[in-house]
């Protein structure tokens, strides 16, 4: 066997019949076993040995993290009783969960309009709009902080509509700035989709937007989750615009806890038991949220690419 | 390229047709003269070229729903273009905390703030570390985001528990990855431990020129599964016919990736790339976490010089022409980017 | 999965829009009218989180709210800040906005880039009586207030004096009966108690932390008699502020009286440390390290006392220089000049720097009052007695828009040493072009105060 193989996929396929599913395993296999053993245990290590600190961490005293212990003395579940009163994590958690899963959904829609409009018509400005859209993001966030927040509060003295502190200014902001890769996202997957059924659709008369929320966004699953699973940990994980724009009722779970993580000048010992606690129940969620969409996620791909 | 093959062969014949086909990517349509294999390519892998670049017969012109474009493109107006014109103007002000409180008022001083910036500032150091510290990371992530998105294509019993895993360190928020690690990195802490206990003594982590490499090591560490995710996705397009295919003929498993899966990882691969040293050039938690401030000479990065200077120092002028300066180095090579990797000549793709 | 129909995005739409105006609701509405009486208002306070305890301060502000209200028939809302970063980013948010909360509890060393700004209320003589006037505060407290006795923004309402905490034990069995006055003496007495064998260090510094160490360099050259700025001139590269650099580096480098881990140590970590019982002493530390000492291993065997107020390389206080037994450290209370609340501002500052009011915050939180009458009263209690004597000897850093910055050119030094440090030698060549790039930049900020 050498590397001059010359594969005529296309030729070959019309031969085969549909394989059976364990078969089609066997058919899609890209390693050999012993591969995929050795790259996801050595993966796994670099991901969990951080985690299984932080796990540790979380039901280990305070006093014994800061001294460097990796075995707590005493197991003691108390840290994840106290982080709900302490860190002031449930409202904060939900806070995250409505702007983030608001931008998550708002992102997604809007994102495939756009993305349809970019895929699928020829017009003036076109391609500068979609490099633009990457381009975008290379503006550093440190810079906009300031004026976004001068205009925001602007917005209150001028036009009388509150935005600092409230949920809404979060939620644009995020939402703002997670279109551009939501709608790369959507740009990518939507160029994969045949476009015969959207003819045919045009030949009896729908419209654009009928065919972009009849024909379209059936299809389109798996890149409206990818793009929303971005968004929202976009609006999940951001601190930096987060403890600016909030006031305690509507502060998020990040900012939650770096309120708490951080120590204040010449204080005791953090609590870093809280603190890793608190860190793992602000992961469950996206956790939790990730294991549900998987099969959506990856099956729908599957689905999309094949049918 | 001394191989042939089918579905690369294909890919550089196209891309070698549209170069021919003059410099205006959107003008015209570019004649694919190899239709058949790859012809049903979907989905993300189709992000920056497309073998079949045929422009299909479009819908009239009046009938185009330009106005979906209106929402975002006022959002991106206000939050991010407006912001950015009101940075830029007030990079030309004298604007400090004396001045602040009527900002609007601040004297106006021309461009005196970026010869400050350019002259007395570290600002190309700073530049320098973030585009290599970015770069590097990217780099040494892709692979293991490849590797991984290969290992767990196949089902296997608790395939969903491992991908969950992978994806830990991407959803945990970046301030609890930098205290994680500076935690571990400490003087004494556990990674210290392990070294001395080794015999061997790598000297601090946290300051002096190690920063530099225990910022990549974090780094890497937190954004490999963003690469991926995306290689993830984009694996899941290649058609099963194509699995088929060079199953049947026997392909060792390193030359079909080679050959075969890897040209389909490229579009989502590049993106993954761009995204991925865009949101590292502009980090600034886990530096500003794992090191504190001032932050040592060797991770004395960008977005954490610009935030020094306007919310330690109050230079908001200053800061702002920084990162207006910075904003133009990081965007010239993007654009360049852009151009070469032919992001936006991809015309409607799909099968015809 | 096919539920891509309209009404079911419709709906999910709709979800998104009410979840995001649920109880989102604006945040102050410190509006309207401006009479003593303040049924119907809010005042906006902003505080820092004591971060020792969470939940008395919980249980402090509604207690402390209802007895607003109670007075003035006004809502009392606290926001809260965590960090010196997120203060100041919440001091120039407000700024730049003119809106956000009415009164904020201020860092000390702060109160100056405040006044800098102009958008704080200069206290005039009728105000300071309606918080029951200049006497009623303990004199070294306000040092910080303002400029000059005439422009006063910042009402004391808690100290934080710095102290340093040592093992009683340890110097027992060693044979020293009182803690050192001098550096000089301190480094003796660090060097008996000093068994790197046992892993028994004489003093726990912080030298990776990242406010401690310009504190060092401050109090040294001010016993030394160099306040660091003089009117419009930086002295950083006045010979005493090389000597507090050598001093401090040197308890590490020469002296060798510290754990060497401790070049990446935070206050945190080096009280963690001496709260192990491993160091004599631990310095720069204040009040809120009483909750963790309680509860360590050392809890019965540790005390307070002064810093050594003696220059290093001099043996006893030369007549008339600075003692500087601390910085002066605590909160101020400004009040923002664009609340509608003024009065309102007033009287709340008048109910929380009342005695009482000041003891019960004491005995809560454990920082000192400002209260001079409260601060009198608490001489006796256990570790107190350093506590309150730093309280009175502070002295203010000086008052110029420029410090923050001057104390993070001084803390640069430090931490672009540190590889050096670890290494285990500060070479002289280094510190005299680190210490002359801060005496630049610290002349050039004072060079743009307005």
């Amino acid at each position: 066997m050498t590397s001059t193989l010359a594969t005529r996929p296309g030729a070959s396929a019309v031969a085969v019949d549909r394989p059976g599913s364990r078969q089609q395993s066997q058919v899609t296999r890209l390693l050999p076993n012993w591969l995929i053993v050795v790259v996801i245990g050595v993966l796994a290590l670099f991901v969990l040995a951080p985690v299984v600190y932080i796990v540790l961490a979380s039901l280990n005293s305070d006093i014994s993290v800061a001294r460097g212990d990796f075995w707590p003395a005493v197991f003691t579940p108390d840290n994840y009783a106290n982080i709900w009163t302490n860190v002031g994590l449930a409202n904060g958690l939900m806070n995250s969960i409505i702007v983030a899963g608001a931008t998550a959904i708002v992102s997604a829609a809007l994102s495939i309009g756009t993305a349809y409009v970019l895929v699928r018509y020829q017009f003036f400005g076109r391609l500068t709009i979609m490099r633009a859209l990457l381009a975008l993001q290379s503006v550093p966030g440190t810079l906009l902080v300031l004026p976004v927040f001068v205009l925001f509060s602007s917005s209150a003295t001028y036009l009388g509509l509150q935005v600092i502190g409230t949920r809404w200014g979060l939620f644009i902001t995020y939402l703002t700035f997670a279109l551009p890769f939501s709608t790369w996202v959507m740009v990518t997957y939507l160029r994969g989709l045949p476009k015969e059924l959207e003819e045919a659709a045009r030949i009896d008369g729908a419209t654009s937007f009928g065919i972009l929320t009849k024909i379209i966004l059936p299809l389109s699953w798996p890149g409206i989750i990818v793009s929303g699973i971005f968004a929202f940990l976009l609006g999940w994980n951001d601190v930096l615009f987060a403890s600016v724009m909030t006031n305690p009722t509507s502060q998020t779970a990040a900012v939650a806890l770096q309120i708490f993580a951080t120590s204040t000048e010449g204080g005791a010992i953090p609590y870093y038991g809280q603190m890793m606690a608190s860190a793992l129940v602000c992961a469950a969620p996206v956790v939790f949220l990730y294991l549900f969409f998987q099969k959506y996620l990856v099956g729908g791909l599957t689905a999309g690419g094949v049918k | 390229m001394t191989t042939s093959n089918s579905a690369s062969g294909t890919r550089h014949a196209a891309r070698a047709a549209r170069r021919a086909s003059g410099p205006a990517p959107a003008v015209g349509p570019t004649n694919d003269p190899d239709e058949s294999p790859t012809r049903s390519v979907p989905a993300i892998s189709e992000g920056f070229e497309t073998p079949a670049g045929k422009r299909g017969r479009g819908p009239s012109e009046r009938n185009r729903p330009l106005w979906m474009l209106i929402p975002g493109g006022v959002l991106m107006i206000i939050v991010i273009i407006v912001p950015l014109l009101l940075g830029i103007y007030m990079s030309l002000l004298d604007l400090d905390q004396y001045t602040l409180r009527q900002w609007i008022e601040a004297p106006f001083i021309g461009i005196a703030n970026y010869i400050e910036a350019v002259t007395q500032t570290n600002l190309f150091h700073g530049v320098w570390l973030s585009v290599s510290y970015s770069f590097i990371a990217t780099v040494i992530a892709m692979p293991i985001g490849i590797a991984a998105a290969v290992a767990t294509q196949n089902a296997f019993k608790g395939r969903a528990v491992v991908r969950s895993v992978f994806l830990i360190p991407y959803i945990l928020p970046s301030f609890v990855v930098a205290t994680v690690w500076r935690t571990m990195f400490q003087p004494g802490g556990i990674i210290d431990k392990s070294f001395h206990s080794l015999g061997a003594d790598p000297g601090l982590f946290l300051n002096g020129p190690n920063t530099y490499w225990t910022l990549i090591f974090v780094q890497i560490w937190a954004s490999w599964p963003f690469i991926y995710l995306l290689a993830l996705a984009g694996l899941q397009a290649v058609d099963h016919e194509v699995h088929e295919a060079s199953a049947l003929d026997g392909a060792l498993w390193w030359t079909k990736l080679r050959y075969v899966i890897f040209p389909y990882l490229k579009g989502p691969i590049s993106l993954a790339f761009i995204i991925g040293m865009l949101n590292h050039i502009n980090n600034f938690t886990l530096p500003f976490v794992l090191f504190g401030i001032p932050a040592p000479h060797d991770v004395e990065l960008l977005p954490v010089l610009t935030y020094v200077t306007s919310f330690q120092s109050f230079r908001f002028g200053l800061s702002a022409a920084m990162a207006v300066v910075s904003l133009i180095l990081i965007a010239i090579p993007l654009f360049i980017y852009l151009r070469v990797v032919k992001l936006d000549e991809a015309e409607q793709g799909g099968r015809k | 999965m096919r539920f891509g129909t309209k009404a079911r995005l419709a709906a999910i739409a709709t979800a998104a829009v009410f979840a995001l105006s649920a109880c989102g609701s604006g945040s102050s509405s410190s509006s309207s009218g401006g009479a003593v009486n303040g049924a119907g208002k809010t005042l906006d306070v902003l505080v820092g989180v004591n971060t020792a305890y969470p939940e008395q301060q919980k249980q402090w502000m509604s207690d402390t709210a209802a007895k607003f209200k109670q007075q003035t028939g006004a809502t009392l809302k606290f926001e809260t800040f965590t960090s010196a970063n997120e203060e100041l980013t919440r001091i120039q948010t407000s700024v730049v906005s003119g809106q956000g909360p009415d009164v904020y509890a201020l860092g000390t060393t702060f109160t100056p880039t405040a006044y800098s700004t102009g958008a704080f209320k200069v206290l005039t003589d009728s105000d300071w009586n309606k918080i029951g006037g200049k006497d009623r505060f303990n004199q070294a407290a306000l040092g910080i207030s303002g400029p000059d006795s005439s422009h006063l923004i910042g009402v004391p309402f808690a100290s934080r004096p710095f102290v340093m905490a040592y093992n009683k034990t340890m110097l027992k069995a060693a044979g020293i009966d009182k803690p050192a006055t001098t550096w000089d003496g301190l480094v003796d007495q660090a060097k008996k108690m000093t068994d790197p064998a046992k892993g028994q260090y004489g003093m726990a510094i912080a030298y990776k932390d990242n406010f401690d160490p310009w504190k060092y360099i401050w109090g040294m050259s001010v016993q030394a008699g160099n306040p660091l700025v003089d009117g419009k001139t930086a002295k950083l590269d006045d010979p005493t502020v090389k000597t507090a650099y050598s001093t401090y580096f040197g308890w590490l480098t020469k002296d060798k009286v510290v754990n060497p881990a401790s070049v990446g140590w935070s206050n945190s970590q080096a009280l963690a440390d001496f709260a192990s019982g491993k160091d004599a002493y631990f310095l720069m530390t204040s009040s809120g390290s009483i909750p963790t000492l309680d509860k360590s291993p050392i809890k019965d065997q540790w005390d307070y006392a002064l810093m050594p107020t003696v220059a290093p390389g001099q043996t006893s206080d030369k007549a008339g220089s600075n003692q500087a037994a601390s910085i002066l450290s605590g909160d101020n209370l400004v009040v923002a000049s664009y609340s509608k609340n003024q009065d309102l501002a007033l009287a709340y500052i008048n109910l929380v720097t009342s005695k009482d009011e000041q003891l019960n915050y004491q005995k809560i939180f454990g920082d000192l009052p400002a209260n001079a009458d409260a601060l009198a009263s608490l001489d006796s209690a256990p570790h107190m007695a350093a506590l309150t004597q730093a309280a009175k000897e502070s002295k203010a850093t000086p008052f110029t828009g420029a410090w923050s910055d001057i104390q993070l050119d001084l803390l640069n030094v430090v931490v672009q040493s540190i590889p050096d440090l670890s290494s285990g030698n500060v070479s002289d060549s280094a510190l005299n072009s680190r210490i002359s790039d801060a005496q630049n930049k610290a002349q050039q900020s004072l060079n743009r105060v307005k």
